[in-house]
């Protein structure tokens, strides 16, 4: 217990140094910035975002980027509540009533709402990681190779029960990722794979480039298609009274609390935690309301549940991180990317090595969270007046930005070429309904995966039983095949579109 | 490469007996890159004893990939699905256009001269276009994005041609 202070406090002296307050608040305000603009969602936004923070102390790099993360979020419930156009799958069940608020002229307890609530959330998710980070520490002792791989056959598994449509086709999407992930140096013998001769192939396909290719101009391309003008039907009443009224609040607050929790205990799961958090939050909150008929016409806790569950799941996904060095979802990956780049390998013995820099990192969620509340409602205003920026005006300026974002990171032309190629990829996997999340989160996972596989193999002398006979890795593959059974099963995939259906 | 849009499916109307169009088609082109990734891993070496060679877990997602693949596409064939989605082809063609632009003249031309070309090629990619706004917009861009990245963010890119600097 006295450690777990000593080390919040370790946290917070660092986080409220006067330069890392500083980069929170801009990193939570372009973060912002970026992801209100229609068609950016956070991984897109994250990505965009990564090479501002190149010239800065690790430290202050992550805070930024932490504070650009949790900035893009709100712009994500922002763009939902007053355009109905989700920013990124976390925030699609807040369009379900927030947008149905905005129109009965009240959104701005909508917006006030999602930001209390997630504030409220990410305290609760502050302590849970500083609780739970030493123990989970402990726990990644006992994982071996065959434990590793097992758990992200389970993230893996569980980012295709939560993609919409065929399962199949999710898994499929999956396995391209984990071949994308391939291109490049091999981990051990440094044999160039598939690479072609290219240098740029030769050190494996940044990821943030295919972030952005698939999330940032597939996008792009895709909304051309609808013309620019897209009937983006935006709330055009003015935004009067931010406040929300005494029973807004206690209509909300049980609602917050009980997304608080769902939201914490799924977002530690790898695997897109935050998407089924939401969901599942809206979904109880529906079922065990008492008025379940307000639901999609502008219930306040509709809004409240899962803008609370995703902030907290959205946090405690720096758990796996952190304790396990697994990135559980793209943005975390993009997270891996940033610390890459300033030296810092993350897994257990960054905890131990460099407390400042993880507690530093924890303690300014916590204050990017605050910052969110004070900095975004006076400033509503403003991002409704970006929103009306024509698209027309908005796409080209995206298309430069992206396209000297990704050239930055590496000073690479191919990489701008790459990512071009991949927003075509992206256009044609949207138009088959193959989703990109999943195919992303493979790339995530890949190598960590394929590591594992061949040490875990190399321990057991080539014996694949070695999966089912540890007790960990057999417990974790166990859970991976009961997902996967349940998620085939046609009453659970009904259950889980009915979210929409009577939305 | 292991993806490329020019496997794009056909306009024409497909025949009768491919009931899922989007998924035979789908299921088609992943078939083709699991055997393209199979080609292209071919030369590396395989299992060596019971330890994996660089070329093993490639060939391995390889297979299921193959695996998913013809299984999409067997979906497509025996149940219905949905028709082929529409392309359009002015979007794709002008950003890509910008995007390509932007990556062969950074280095030579700077970031002044290829951010603002690049941002009115793109502008082509939708009729909607009025072009003196979108001049205007592109200057105040080009000039924000010239002081944001090399001064204010201190990463190292050109700003103007090479020709004028020298």
């Amino acid at each position: 217990m006295a450690d777990l202070f000593h080390n919040l406090i370790l946290g917070f002296s660092v986080a409220v140094s006067p330069v890392n307050l500083m980069l929170c608040l801009i990193g939570a305000l372009v973060g912002t910035l970026v992801g209100v603009l229609p068609g950016i969602g956070t991984i897109a936004t994250v990505a965009m975002l990564l090479p501002i923070t190149f010239g800065l102390p690790p430290v202050g790099a992550l805070i930024m980027l932490a504070g650009i993360y949790y900035g893009a979020q709100y712009g994500g419930s922002t763009t939902s509540i007053l355009v109905n156009i989700p920013g990124e799958a976390t925030s699609v069940v807040t369009t379900l009533d927030g947008f149905q608020m905005a129109k009965q002229g009240r959104a701005g307890p909508a917006l006030a709402i999602a930001a209390i609530g997630s504030f409220i959330a990410g305290c609760a998710a502050t302590v849970l990681i500083a609780v739970l980070g030493a123990p989970m520490t402990k726990l990644a002792l006992a994982f071996g190779p065959a434990e590793y791989f097992s758990l992200m056959v389970l993230g893996l598994i569980f980012a295709v029960v939560l993609a919409k449509g065929s399962v199949l086709k999710a898994i499929a999407m999956i396995a391209l990722g984990i071949l994308l992930s391939m291109v490049g140096a091999d981990i051990e013998t440094g044999a160039p794979r598939m690479s072609f001769n290219i240098p740029e192939l030769a050190h494996g396909i940044e990821f943030a480039t295919v972030a952005m290719g698939v999330f940032g101009f597939a996008e792009i391309i895709r909304n051309l298609d609808t013309g620019a003008e897209m009937d983006r039907d935006l709330v055009q009443q003015k935004i009067t009274g931010l406040m929300p009224t005494r029973k807004d609040i206690m209509d909300s607050l049980p609602a917050i609390f009980r997304g608080t929790v769902l939201g914490s205990v799924l977002g530690i799961l790898p695997g897109g935690g935050a998407v089924i958090a939401s969901f599942a939050a809206y979904t109880f909150e529906k079922r065990i309301s008492r008025e379940p008929h307000k639901f999609g016409r502008g219930a306040i806790a509709g809004v409240a549940a899962p803008e609370s569950a995703n902030n907290a799941a959205a946090q405690t996904s720096f758990i796996p991180l952190l304790t396990l060095g697994i990135p559980p979802n793209a943005v975390m990956a993009l997270m891996v990317g940033a610390m890459t780049i300033h030296g810092i390998q993350p897994g257990p013995q960054v905890m131990q090595k460099q407390p400042d820099l993880v507690w530093g990192m924890i303690a300014s969620m916590w204050i990017g969270n605050l910052m969110l509340i004070i900095i975004n409602l006076p400033l509503v205003g403003i991002w409704v007046r970006l929103l009306r920026v024509p698209y027309r005006l908005m796409f080209p300026s995206i298309v430069v930005f992206c396209a000297i974002g990704i050239y930055s990171i590496n000073n690479s032309p191919v990489d701008v070429v790459l990512a071009g190629a991949f927003g075509l990829i992206g256009y044609w996997l949207v138009k088959h309904e193959f989703e990109p999340a999943p195919l992303l989160l493979g790339m995530v996972l890949g190598r960590l995966m394929e590591e594992n596989l061949r040490r875990a193999m190399l321990i057991s002398r080539g014996d694949w039983t070695v999966f089912l006979t540890r007790p960990l890795s057999a417990v974790l593959m166990a859970a991976a095949a009961a997902l996967l059974v349940l998620a085939v099963l046609p009453t659970l995939r009904r259950r889980r579109d009915e979210v929409f259906v009577e939305g | 490469m292991s993806d490329t849009p020019s496997e794009r499916p056909p306009q024409s109307i497909m025949p009768k007996w491919i009931r899922g169009p989007q998924d035979f088609i789908g299921g088609i082109v992943l078939i083709a890159v699991a055997l393209f990734a199979l080609w292209a891993s071919s030369d590396l070496q395989g299992m060596h004893g019971f330890t994996f060679g660089p070329g093993t877990a490639p060939r391995m997602f390889a297979v299921l990939l193959l695996g998913l693949g013809a299984a999409v596409a067997i979906t497509g064939l025996v149940s219905d699905g949905a028709p082929l989605a529409h392309y359009s082809w002015r979007g794709p063609l002008f950003v890509m256009l910008a995007i390509v632009f932007f990556a062969l003249a950074i280095r030579p031309l700077g970031l002044v001269v290829s951010g603002f070309a690049s941002f009115l090629i793109s502008a082509f990619g939708t009729p909607e276009t009025r072009w003196i706004e979108t001049l205007i917009v592109g200057i105040c861009l080009t000039i924000g994005c010239a002081l944001l990245f090399p001064y204010v963010l201190g990463l190292p890119m050109p700003l103007f041609p090479r020709f004028i600097v020298q």
